[in-house]
């Protein structure tokens, strides 16, 4: 008995971050540093077209004039940006370039990310793996140009299809937009990118997963989706990244245009290392997500779950310029230990009748700190615009904190916008009836967590709604007694 | 100990520091015509402290009214509401700027915060910005925000019984201020905001 309860113990401290483990492939990597030497090496090493880098070489300039935002209530480490590798990729085989590396494969399989298309999957779900600076996979690409969808990585994108992606680049968050902005625009590496024509409904969900593994490196992928008029599309993004002492940077851009009528889903569930129970390494994630509805009744859903990285820097946000047009933002982000994460969205209204929804909710135990941060915004000549804001937060611990920074702006009399949020913990009740029918402490917070967020799990894909369901249980271990 | 405030008659304290077992209502009247920028710094300093703060602005003009309250709660089992409600036309601008803090600590706070508009103009601007600090778990926290118009069903259904749109939009905007105005003992200063109120219908 007692060997058993051993057991079960051991699998379960042994869960901690499952994905923490490092990939032996040999890489190039470029030298350290960050100048306009390096930018021209990346673009090079790419086979970028002049435009390209005349964007990054732009973007560099503003960023050297820009200073590192300090508003957010974060407490982030200095950050040497002359001690980053900016490009890490994995050496081809040139004998067989179109096979993956079976090192990278075994990678992906061991993530239970499919980068080879297999019968049982087929028609569910289409990948673009991005490992450190390249993508090395994107399947199902034939099924979906047939219907004329152009799913790829983003260096194949500027290659084959330069017009569109010269067209929608830095369309909806321009280069000098922000800090992390600039500095992704100057050094982009790889991404994903997705189109989506006329009156064409995606088949099979699509996603990226995105992989750190070398170490000393950043990463800073690009992501452009275009889906016009009429077109649906559920789209997922998952991370991860190996353990280590070090602080590892990830500062992605994604751009997102909705066209008239069409319908797109975000699906994000980020899971990358978040640093030690001592707070030591972990992801920098800083980020920068923005979408705009831009025709009529367009509609964007951004649905979250942050359980990973030591310090979470994001705020997805929406432009609702189209009339009618509506978006809705669902967050479940988790705090552990040292970690920190700053969240949030924006809501632009510019279009009358538009629409938007947002419900938050924080975690956070251990030392951690969780912060809301989000902005309404209702211009004149939005008539008839509704908002409605729920943030929640649970404080499972007296170490850690929560808060709610949001900032509503109306300036048009004909508009709606309500704001609500309430913090407190999990209630003594619910655990000690949990308990008293014979469930673990743990395990009853497991399960009232998974009650309190899932409104917003619910809103997943369900490849995700279970990884997510896992994910949340696993950040709180230890958390409790 | 209940205090009231006309902003622009009179002083208002920027900082108020509450001992143990202290009870403090505050109100604070925003009315047409005055401008002004109103700090307001609270500490609950001592256990079992419990504070009220009320305010109302009526801003019809090109005022530019804003209140930054910072409630910071810093010994346990202390109580705070804060309940801010206005109605903003014209060219006025409002801000509301309002930070409930709960030290480490102080546990079994129970705090509430909540600001209602009526934006009236598209050429007014209200930005409301509730925020919560919390640093201790065993707390009750919550806010909530509004910004919004008159109900057209409310509307509707007093027109339909005969009452005029002008004196039925005015028992609207009466009733929305009535949670603050009854807070108000002084019989004079309700009579004076009412007749504000109607002024701006003219």
């Amino acid at each position: 008995m007692a060997a058993e309860e051993k057991d079960i113990l051991k699998e379960f401290t042994g869960q901690e971050y499952k994905e923490g483990f490092v990939t032996q492939v040999e890489q190039d990597y470029i030298p350290k540093g960050l100048n306009e030497q390096i930018i021209r090496m990346i673009s090079e090493k790419k086979g970028e077209p002049q435009w390209l880098l005349d964007f990054r070489l732009d973007a560099f300039g503003k960023w050297q004039k820009m200073r590192q935002p300090d508003w957010a209530h974060l407490h982030l480490p200095q950050i040497d940006y002359q001690d980053i590798i900016y490009y890490a990729a994995p050496k081809k085989n040139s004998q067989r370039p179109t096979e993956i590396d079976p090192a990278l494969e075994e990678t992906f399989e061991k993530l239970g990310i499919p980068v080879k298309e297999r019968k049982a999957l087929a028609g569910v779900v289409a990948v673009d793996a991005v490992f450190d600076s390249v993508s090395v996979a994107t399947t199902f690409r034939e099924t979906l140009s047939k219907q004329g969808i152009i799913f790829c990585s983003f260096s194949e994108a500027v290659k084959d299809h330069p017009d569109l992606v010269r067209k929608y680049l830095s369309s909806v968050v321009p280069s000098g937009d922000n800090y992390f902005a600039a500095l992704n625009s100057a050094v982009f590496s790889d991404g994903s990118f997705c189109y989506i024509p006329k009156g064409v409904h995606c088949p099979m969900d699509l996603s990226s997963y995105f992989r750190i593994n070398a170490s000393g490196t950043g990463q800073f992928e690009r992501t452009l989706i275009v889906a016009e008029e009429g077109a649906t599309l559920s789209y997922m993004e998952g991370c991860t990244a190996p353990m280590r002492d070090e602080n590892q940077l990830h500062a992605a851009v994604v751009e997102i245009v909705v066209g008239k009528d069409a319908d797109v889903k975000y699906s994000t569930v980020q899971n990358w290392y978040p640093g030690d129970a001592n707070g030591r390494g972990g992801i920098l994630n800083l980020v920068t997500k923005r979408g705009i509805c831009k025709g009529e009744g367009a509609h964007l859903s951004w649905t979250q779950v942050e359980t990973g990285s030591a310090v979470t820097w994001k705020y997805p946000s929406t432009i609702l310029k189209g009339d009618y047009s509506s978006s809705e933002f669902y967050s479940v982000a988790v705090t552990n230990n040292y970690q920190q994460a700053d969240t949030g969205t924006k809501m632009i209204h510019l279009g009358k009748g538009t629409k938007s929804r947002i419900v938050s909710k924080g975690i956070s135990a251990g030392k951690s700190e969780n912060s809301y941060r989000g902005l309404v915004r209702i211009n004149p000549g939005a008539e008839g615009a509704r908002n409605y804001s729920q943030c929640d937060s649970l404080l499972i611990g007296s170490q850690c904190g929560a808060h709610t920074f949001p900032v509503i702006r109306s300036s048009c009399p004909d508009a709606i916008v309500e704001h609500e949020a309430t913090t407190s913990k999990i209630s003594e009740d619910q655990l000690f009836y949990c308990t008293q029918r014979g469930i673990a402490q743990e395990e009853a917070v497991g399960l009232i967590v998974n009650g309190y967020a899932r409104e917003v799990l619910s809103r997943l894909p369900m490849e995700f709604a279970v990884e997510a369901q896992k994910l949340l249980s696993v950040s709180l271990e230890g958390s409790v007694g | 100990m209940k205090h009231l405030y006309l902003i622009g008659r009179d002083e208002i304290p920027s900082d108020i520091v509450l001992t143990s077992q202290e009870e403090h209502q505050l109100i604070l009247l925003a009315l047409p015509g005055v401008s002004a920028d109103v700090p307001v710094n609270i500490r609950l300093a001592g256990e079992g402290a419990v504070i009220d703060v009320f305010g109302l602005y009526l801003n019809f003009g090109k005022e530019r009214v804003s209140f930054r309250v910072n409630l910071r709660h810093e010994s346990g089992h202390c109580r705070s509401r804060q309940l801010f409600k206005g109605i903003v036309g014209a060219e006025a601008q409002v801000e509301f700027d309002g930070l409930i803090y709960v030290a480490k600590g102080a546990q079994k706070t129970s705090a509430f915060q909540e600001n209602h508009s009526i934006l009236l103009s598209d050429r007014a601007l209200v930005q409301t910005r509730p925020q919560l600090e919390i640093y201790a778990d065993d707390v009750e926290c919550s806010h909530g925000a509004t910004i919004g118009k008159l109900s057209e069903d409310e509307l509707f259904y007093m027109r339909s019984r005969g009452i005029p749109e002008k004196e039925a939009r005015a028992l609207q905007m009466r009733s929305f201020i009535s949670a603050v105005v009854e807070r108000i003992e002084d019989e004079q200063i309700r009579q004076m905001i009412y007749d504000k109120l109607s002024q701006c219908q003219a």
